[in-house]
């Protein structure tokens, strides 16, 4: 109690306090009252060092409420209009734009040396269990709020190495490819079905050099039909080996394919 | 090795991106785990890669408990920033903020910095149209990223507390910085206040 009585600097009331204290003090006898005047004396303390506190500012003439016009002026307060607004009782007049803070937050940053938050450019990879001849998003700003939260998750992602991603998208293409033939067996897929995507082309590459892997390593091969297209079609386990040692195993194919075809 | 101290800087960097502060211990829990000894020697590294590929720094801002930031190495460069809208918002009040208790000797009562802001139309009662809830994000988003830090003064009732400058604000900026701040806030030279001068020089 008292404080702010104690606090003007003007009064001697602390000092008072602090001598009928030490008054007091002499007749103390039991712990109680010497842990009393203990306290007492912390708060004592504590309100000369905000005395202090308050000499220290004064001598260098900072005047708060000044400050404060100024900046408002900096941000832009037209002080002919009048706010209307219920809690203008003791504040200054004027309209504060609503872009007020925005102006201050351009000047701000140059004052700090704060490192620019990091995010991924191209958002987070998020692998979608397949689905054949359908598109496959790629992941986008959206949930890369959720990859943020879930960041031991994702971690473990970015452990994985190229080298397991590729393999990863080859195995889930040529089970693609089973499923549809599993179905189907007597039909094989053309080609460009296949690995055209119709809504992204660099997606198209990336199948066609995942359909790459397959053929080469004997899992799925590539024949023309009778219109001279490409087809596509997994190879049963019995027959891988029958494949290697005829002659014609080892044909090679080229197939461009630029961005305008691909439309 | 190189794997971690790569994992280690791609680590620092996603946790920094809400600007709190990190620790040795999740460090180690989470990237460097059995290479332990070789900790000191991985973060070295790393820190030199941040240095050197993002112009940035590893700080330790509390050596007892073993707390890190990232700040910015390079020099402020002109022009815009390409922040988001809101975080350089949030940027000018906290600079205000910073100036209000430098100038005021380096430490305010929570009473006189609400008081101080009311005149800049910002209440911690209202819902400010900015900021949302403005107290929330002073007492307790600005303390936790150790841009501010409040000490209770003791022996108060009801409870008050002071605001002093958090060790995130110590590396992020410099009391000459802010003081000229607020000189070009006010159309004055920065040796117009004398003590906060000094002290800025020497800071």
């Amino acid at each position: 109690e008292n404080r702010e009585a104690m606090l003007n600097s003007k009064s001697n009331r602390l000092t008072e306090a602090l001598e009928e204290a030490n008054r007091l003090f002499d007749g103390v006898c039991r712990a109680r009252e010497a842990a009393l005047d203990a306290q007492f004396l912390v708060i004592a303390s504590n309100i000369g060092k905000e005395k202090a506190n308050e000499l220290h500012s004064e001598m260098s003439a900072f005047d708060s409420t000044a400050f404060a016009e100024d900046l408002l002026t900096f941000m832009g307060i037209n002080r002919t209009e009048v706010e209307e607004s219920d809690d203008s009782e003791d504040v200054p007049g004027g309209f504060l734009p609503s872009d007020a803070w925005q102006t201050m937050g351009e000047e701000a940053p140059k004052y700090f040396r704060r490192a620019p938050t990091f995010h991924y450019m191209m958002g987070s990879f998020k692998s979608e269990p397949p689905v054949p001849k359908q598109r496959i998003e790629r992941q986008k700003k959206a949930s890369r709020g959720k990859a943020e939260r879930a960041m031991p998750a994702q971690l473990k992602k970015m452990e994985e190495s190229h080298q397991e991603a590729t393999e990863k998208e080859v195995e889930r293409i040529l089970r693609i490819l089973q499923t549809h033939f599993e179905n189907d067996p007597n039909t094989p897929i053309s080609f460009f079905d296949f690995v055209i995507d119709p809504n992204s082309f660099a997606r198209t590459v990336e199948n066609v050099f995942h359909v790459s892997f397959l053929t080469r390593d004997g899992l799925a091969k590539i024949k023309l039909d009778e219109d001279q297209l490409p087809i596509i079609e997994p190879i049963k386990p019995s027959e891988g080996g029958e494949e290697e040692s005829r002659a014609g195993a080892r044909n090679q194919v080229v197939i461009s394919l630029d961005q305008k075809e691909w439309k | 090795i190189p794997r971690q101290v790569s994992e280690l800087v791609q680590f620092l960097l996603v946790k920094d991106q809400k600007k709190i502060p990190i620790k040795r211990a999740d460090m180690l829990k989470n990237i460097i785990r059995e290479y332990r000894d070789a900790y000191s020697e991985i973060v070295k590294r790393a820190d030199r890669t941040l240095q050197e590929v993002f112009g940035l720094q590893l700080v330790e801002i509390d050596t007892k408990r073993h707390i890190y930031i990232l700040i910015n190495n390079l020099p402020r460069a002109e022009g815009e920033y390409l922040c988001r809208g809101k975080e350089k918002e949030k940027m000018g009040l906290l600079l205000v903020i910073l100036s209000f208790i430098f100038m005021k000797g380096n430490s305010v009562k929570d009473s006189a910095l609400w008081e101080f802001l009311h005149l800049l139309r910002v209440y911690p009662g209202k819902q400010h149209s900015v900021f949302g809830d403005v107290r929330k994000l002073v007492t307790e988003e600005f303390v936790r990223q150790k841009y501010l830090e409040t000490t209770a003064i003791p022996l108060t009732d009801p409870p008050e507390f002071k605001y002093q400058w958090g060790p995130r604000a110590e590396k992020e900026t410099s009391k000459k910085d802010v003081l000229n701040f607020v000189a070009k806030m006010q159309g004055k030279d920065p040796t117009f206040w004398a003590s906060q001068y000094s002290e800025a020089q020497t800071n």
